[in-house]
């Protein structure tokens, strides 16, 4: 029988994700026997070696030609899976959304005219549809594998659409909300890192992006009840996975609140 | 057990605190690692201890909703604390436990269930609403017809050394539901702290042996004095504390389904799940399986989960409890009224964590009170006796495939040989390919050496259930639940009602009815299909009339080589001039058919007790140990699937349950 064709491409993004797949160590010799790896490289690069049974995408879109780039790729796809909170949510390069983006373009680059961005870094979603999602940043090693399993096999892939919560006490760990008064958004983040920031004593900042029924502005309300700054709150959730929409609104308010205050903070 | 108030022939004893490090020394020659209370990341926790140098020195918490924080407390005193977020569940029915691993390799299956790890365990520290809650496990995991078999085995294994309380939290309502603060049975030791020492009393023959090897003196009657003040300044703080007018509560809280408090809780609860992880009694689980890439081993681990995820009541095509609402009322109710009914204690045992452990400091006395006002005379009280544990269960079995009938595009017959108990109609099976889930599956046709399934590819595990060939291997576990009740039709009209699958779980009732059609009167069949191609066992209808059954069909949608009648099932009751007199009728299909068929029943005067309706409910374990199926009191799995509309009175049908 021959073996499903894995295609690996990035967009706007840092790498991050896919040197996941390439953490697999252990695995990575038994993945390569299962499946073909016939793609591991920049999206906007050679592009030749398509159709693919399964194509995993990182990086959001930030430019008209990655916007054209994943309609193309779509198509050579049977099944596209997107990878990392920046092909899922828009990631970090997101929170140009809340800015004037061609100021800071200006202030960043000496030559902002050679440079071809759109205003936006858009989820892969919003551009095609998608067959399943891996969140994080970067992605958990376990759940690829997992996904990558279950595909194999068939079956329906474990990534659970739960609180961070539950793997934080199934570890043993101390809420850090409850006993330190930390602001931790686990409580509205999907499950899959292992809850590793409470378990060092900090609280989650939410890299999985949104849970179903995420409910921000109730969390937003209990962290300023146990002792919070409502602008440090909201600010918590313009990190990567802001333009998420259940965090967006919060995420605004906080970088508004930050570039009252402290003017560069907006631009972390 | 004794009890531990049941003193020793010389009474109590009395352990000094510097002697404290023999007991640890006991413990460990018997093999056994020691739990207790120790600080860690700023709360007092259960963890492994290497001695008495490990316990909480002179450490209080002062808890509210929410928060918790740890202050100085008496010094010197180990035992100042009260209980912090882990509980002894961590050790009795751990967060996760290996199930079984499935083995393939080549055509050759083997299901092997997980060995229990009964390597043996002390603990230290357990405080009488602990006791409490251990004893509700017992009830929940080994009291049942099923027994959990890693549970029995931590549970047996464990040395269980108590200490009471002599100080509270203000989250404490142990009084209320009547555990505490004063131990009085399910401990081997009880404890009970002075400023330089413990008053000791054994609570068990283990416990007995165990005193008689450490350097115990007998108590004076000051010491047993101060131990009995202790305690009685915690029941004072305790009763001072907000609590839970616990007497007749069931039954306020079911009145109160729809509360419009369940919409404003919902509003602050962040369906996080903590309240029921934190919480002693819980025992929700799901089953998950991990695979190497060839799926040539799969290991099914059996993991903590709550009625707070989104995917708890989820089944292929819908959610049960889809609103956050829906998920917190799950939990008030199931803790303080269905649990009632299941188990014949509280689900609460009033410790407080959840209210502590809660981010948004949901408090469930609060809730309880907006939501179920208490009457006026308040009476404590909550027996626990002790249970008797079922024979372990049995994990899936191998079955083989041995005849395969493609009914419809998308629905499979498959023939198992069988070896086991003969299931009864309208029983199911928890069935799965190898490295699968495995799904709740009604037996279709049931007879000696062989049984049928007939499955409709909704999702991965039936989509491969109906891919399976001649010889392949499924995983089995059943006959479960309780099926139609043939004894109630005997001499009765019999009217039969199905759309779509849910003609499988009815096939076996007809098929029973035909083997002694005598012994029943007029039986009518109405059989509801989407489209003509989507009607099932359409080869052994001919034999249903043959038999003098009444088959009636119809579909929803028609093409052109369709004579038959349209419309939905319902209306094939219109065709009837009036249905056969004290009849008796079983109907199977969606939720929202079943409830549009029981109300048209109804209307023609069948009465609650004689409509039968047979219920789909996310299930994981189908023994009554996983949580997932409860709908109000019932466990759909051990209960059901099979229930008269009387028996579930307002929980069919409702929103949300
Ligand atoms: C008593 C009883 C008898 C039944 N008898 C029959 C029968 O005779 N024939 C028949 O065809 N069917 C029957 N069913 C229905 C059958 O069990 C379901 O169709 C089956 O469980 C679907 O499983 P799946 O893995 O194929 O599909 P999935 O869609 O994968 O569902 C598997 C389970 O996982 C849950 N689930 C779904 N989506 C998710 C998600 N995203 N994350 C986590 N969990 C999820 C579902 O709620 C479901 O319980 C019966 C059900 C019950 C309760
Ligand atoms: S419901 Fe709350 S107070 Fe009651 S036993 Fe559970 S955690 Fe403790
Ligand atoms: S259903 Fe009951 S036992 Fe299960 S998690 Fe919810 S409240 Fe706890
Ligand atoms: S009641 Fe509190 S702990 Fe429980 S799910 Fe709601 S917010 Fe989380
Ligand atoms: S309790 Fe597990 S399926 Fe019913």
């Amino acid at each position: 029988m021959a073996r499903p064709r894995l295609g690996v491409v990035k967009f706007a993004s840092c790498d991050g994700c896919q040197l996941t797949l390439l953490d697999l160590e252990d695995q990575l010799l038994g993945i390569a026997e299962q499946v073909e790896i016939v793609e591991f490289a920049e999206a906007t690069s050679a592009r030749s070696a398509g159709p693919y049974e399964l194509l995993l995408v990182e990086g959001s879109v930030s430019t008209p030609e990655q916007a054209e780039a994943i309609v193309e790729l779509r198509r050579q796809a049977a099944k596209l899976v997107t990878i990392g909170a920046c092909a899922t949510t828009g990631g970090i390069q997101a929170l140009r959304v809340f800015a004037d983006h061609d100021a800071w373009r200006a202030s960043i680059y000496p030559h902002p005219e050679w440079i071809e961005s759109l205003a936006t870094a858009t989820p892969i979603a919003d551009h095609v549809p998608v067959d399943a999602e891996l969140r994080g940043c970067p992605i958990d090693p376990g759940q690829l594998l997992e996904f990558l399993t279950a595909t194999l096999l068939g079956r329906r892939p474990r990534l659970p659409d739960e609180a961070v919560c539950l793997a934080c006490k199934r570890a043993g760990s101390v809420c850090v909300v409850v006993a330190h008064g930390e602001p931790c958004l686990g409580p509205v983040t999907r499950t899959g890192c292992g809850a590793i920031c409470p378990a060092f004593g900090r609280g989650c900042y939410a890299c999985f992006g949104p849970r179903e029924t995420a409910n921000v502005p109730g969390l937003r309300r209990s962290l300023v009840v146990l002792g919070n700054a409502p602008a440090d709150v909201d600010e918590r959730f313009a990190g990567f996975t802001a333009l998420a929409p259940p965090f967006a609104r919060a995420a605004a308010a906080g970088l508004a609140a930050a570039a009252a205050t402290g003017g560069d903070d907006a631009r972390r | 057990m004794i009890s531990a108030t049941e003193a020793p022939a010389h009474g109590p004893g009395f352990l000094a605190r510097k002697d404290l490090g023999a007991l640890f020394a006991l413990v460990r020659d018997d093999g056994r690692r020691l739990i207790g209370p120790t600080v860690r990341d700023g709360a007092v926790m259960l963890d492994e201890l290497d001695g008495p140098d490990a316990l909480p020195e002179g450490i209080r918490e002062s808890q509210t909703p929410g928060r918790y924080r740890l202050e100085a407390g008496r010094p010197g005193r180990l035992f100042d604390h009260t209980v912090g977020p882990s509980s002894w569940k961590r050790w009795t029915f751990p967060p996760t436990v290996p199930v079984g691993t499935t083995r393939r390799d080549g055509a050759v299956v083997a299901f092997e269930p997980a060995t229990p790890d009964a390597a043996p365990l002390a603990f230290l520290g357990v405080r009488a609403c602990e006791l409490a809650a251990l004893a509700v496990q017992d009830r929940v995991l080994l009291g049942g017809p099923v027994a959990d078999p890693d549970y029995a085995a931590r549970r047996r294994s464990a040395l269980v050394i108590a200490i009471q309380c002599t100080t509270a939290a203000s989250t404490c309502f142990c009084t209320s539901m009547g555990t505490g603060p004063e131990v009085s049975d399910g401990a081997d030791v009880v404890l009970t702290e002075l400023d330089d020492g413990f008053v000791v009393t054994a609570g068990s023959r283990r416990g007995r042996e165990l005193l008689e090897r450490l350097p115990v003196r007998l108590a004076t009657a000051e010491e047993r004095d101060a131990a009995a003040g202790g305690v009685a300044a915690a029941r004072a703080a305790v009763a001072a504390n907000a609590g839970v007018a616990a007497p007749g509560l069931p039954s306020r809280l079911m009145a109160a389904l729809d509360s419009p408090r369940w919409a404003d809780v919902a509003e602050r609860c962040l369906t996080c799940a903590n309240c029921t992880l934190v919480c002693p009694t819980c025992f929700c689980t799901s089953v998950t399986q991990r695979s190497d890439l060839a799926g040539a081993e799969t290991l099914s681990e059996r993991t903590w989960d709550s009625c707070f995820t989104g995917s708890f009541a989820a089944v292929a095509g819908g959610n049960f409890r889809s609103r956050p609402q829906d998920r917190y009322r799950q939990w008030l109710t199931h803790k303080f009224a269905t649990w009632v009914d299941q188990f014949g204690t509280f689900g609460c045992i009033g410790c407080g964590r959840c209210v502590t452990w809660c981010p948004a400091g949901i408090d469930v006395r609060e809730e309880l009170a907006a939501i179920a006002p208490p009457p006026r005379a308040v009476v404590t009280g909550m027996h626990l006796p002790a249970v008797t544990p079922a024979p372990d269960e049995a994990w899936l079995r191998p079955a083989r495939v041995v005849a395969t009938h493609r009914e419809t595009a998308n629905v499979t017959t498959l023939t198992l040989a069988w070896e086991g108990q003969v299931p009864g109609a309208g029983q199911f099976v928890m069935a799965g390919p190898p490295g699968f889930s495995a799904a709740p599956i009604s037996v279709s046709r049931a007879r000696r050496g062989a049984i049928e399934m007939t499955v409709r590819a909704a999702g991965p595990a039936t989509a491969a259930l109906t891919a399976l060939g001649h010889g392949a291997t499924v995983g089995v576990r059943g006959p479960l639940g309780r099926g139609w009740p043939l004894e109630r039709m005997l001499d009765r009209n019999v009217i039969v009602v199905a759309g779509g699958i849910g003609l499988a779980p009815l096939r076996s009732l007809i098929e029973a009815i035909a083997a002694e059609r005598e012994r029943f009167r007029d039986v009518t069949v109405y059989l509801g299909a989407r489209t003509p191609r989507d009607r099932l066992f359409v080869g052994e209808l001919g034999a249903w009339s043959a038999a003098g059954i009444a088959v009636t069909e119809t579909v929803d949608r028609a093409g052109a080589d369709w004579l038959g009648r349209v419309g939905v099932v319902t209306h094939l009751f219109d065709h009837a001039e009036r249905l056969p007199e004290g009849a008796v009728a079983a109907v199977c299909g969606p939720e929202r058919m079943m409830e549009a068929t029981v109300e048209v029943l109804r209307a023609r005067g069948i009465p609650d007790e004689r409509i039968f309706v047979t219920l789909e409910r996310h299930m994981e374990c189908g023994v009554g140990l996983c949580g997932h199926c409860q709908l109000g009191r019932f466990f759909v799995c051990r209960d059901g699937p099979v229930f008269s509309i009387a028996e579930l009175g307002d929980a069919f049908g409702r929103e949300g349950l």
